[in-house]
């Protein structure tokens, strides 16, 4: 349920990403650890923030934009690399505690295709693997410590989905061996 | 001025998603919160500063510096609005969960201070998990349920959805309540002894936790 006040979508879009302003201001220096910042240098700011600096153009359409954003460091080469080879092997949860939150926020911004469909094969390999592990959880463990690596590494929505309820066995039938409902009751004191 | 931008609401904001996962309900953070609508002021006032000099009839395009500045703080002051309300929605989804499923918020948050730091100190109201404002909701929110149910008195609406597997319940009694009056005579409810009684007499007794079910219905 992503409403205006879903802590899920807030805690998403308080990632960083790497910002770049191009104008400054003194009272942008909380920002910049409070030294003005410099325009041209490299900031990390909040998704929310950077977002809107890098669509507003106060001078006109035809004018630069506050800021421009680039690609974090968690949907970079290095970790693109390492995704195409195998889903299972990167701990998304070191990456960016919301990977895939910031993955769609980012691809609203740049539209890039090939990252787009890195992150939709991982999706795909990473439910398997962690629809397998859930099942299975006595032999993953039984394996080693291999298991406990890869459900550690998970980001936030893969952990929102691997809540399997526990299967409970059945109740056992209760055999009536109670007193007829016209007794006394039975009164124990331990 | 050292504004974070944003950071204590996101502090807020964490702790929200934690109280989601956690069955009881963390202590009110009115600290954090008043930090909050600090710097939310903090960012009017530094605001109304940069708008000063061009009384009314300021253009972004000529002075786009001034223009990202005055962007920043109205964003910063729009996100922490937003965490705030967040926050608070949050817990107030919480409390009116419980206010449901019968749980006497109230008297249980002052027996549990009691409980948890010595007798002697069962009066400190103020060391409870909410705030003067929830609790008076939870209040309010407990008269307003109570007035609706009224209106069905043959169902309980903030009843079990599972139906009863037996007519009969094994309980335990957790407190000494004295003597309650059942079809079949009265029993006594001293601590830890067992019963084996009609389901409909005790339910109320076990949403005010007096009693504890046994076994697993």
């Amino acid at each position: 349920m992503a409403s205006y006040t879903s802590p899920t979508l807030l805690l998403t879009t308080a990632q960083k990403i790497p910002t770049t302003l191009s104008l400054t201001h003194p009272s942008l220096s909380p920002l910049n650890a409070n030294t003005p910042p410099v325009p041209g240098s490299k900031l990390d700011l909040p998704l929310w923030l950077a977002e809107m600096l890098a669509v507003s153009k106060p001078a006109g359409p035809e004018s630069e934009a506050l800021a421009t954003v680039d690609m974090p460091q968690a949907l970079g080469g290095r970790v693109m690399n390492a995704l195409r080879a195998g889903g299972g092997s990167v701990e998304l949860r070191g990456q960016a505690m919301a990977w895939y939150g910031l993955a769609a926020s980012m691809l609203e911004l740049f539209e890039d295709e090939e990252v787009a469909t890195v992150v939709c094969d991982t999706f795909k390999t990473r439910a398997l693997l962690i629809s397998d592990r859930a099942q299975n959880t006595k032999t993953a463990q039984q394996q080693g410590g291999d298991g406990s690596d890869f459900m550690g590494g998970l980001d936030e929505t893969e952990r929102a989905r691997n809540d399997p309820p526990s299967p409970s066995p059945p109740p056992l039938p209760r055999i009536p061996n109670r007193h007829p409902p016209n007794c006394t009751p039975r009164i124990t004191t331990s | 001025m050292s504004q974070r931008f944003a950071e204590l609401g996101n502090k807020l904001i964490r702790d929200a998603k934690r109280t989601q996962n956690l069955p009881d309900l963390p202590s009110y953070q009115s600290e954090t919160v008043r930090a909050t609508v600090r710097e939310v002021r903090d960012l009017d006032r530094e605001l109304e500063h940069l708008k000063a000099p061009f009384a009314g009839s300021f253009d972004p395009s000529s002075e786009p510096a001034i223009a990202c500045a005055m962007l920043v703080n109205h964003l910063s002051m729009r996100r922490n609005k937003r965490c705030l309300l967040a926050y608070h929605r949050v817990r107030s989804d919480r409390l009116e969960e419980m206010c449901w499923k019968g749980v006497d918020i109230l008297n249980s948050e002052q027996g549990a201070d009691g409980r948890g730091r010595g007798e002697n100190e069962a009066q400190g109201g103020s060391k409870s998990s909410l705030s003067p404002e929830e609790e008076e909701y939870v209040r309010q929110y407990e008269d307003l349920l109570a007035a609706y149910k009224g209106q069905w008195t043959d169902i309980d609406l903030t009843g079990s959805l599972e139906p009863p597997k037996d007519l009969f319940i094994d309980v335990r009694v957790l407190k000494n309540a004295g003597e309650i009056q059942t079809e079949y005579g009265a029993i006594n409810l001293t601590k830890n002894s067992q019963f084996y009684v009609r389901q409909g007499d005790v339910d109320r007794l076990i949403q005010q936790g007096y009693l504890q079910r046994l076994g697993w219905t």
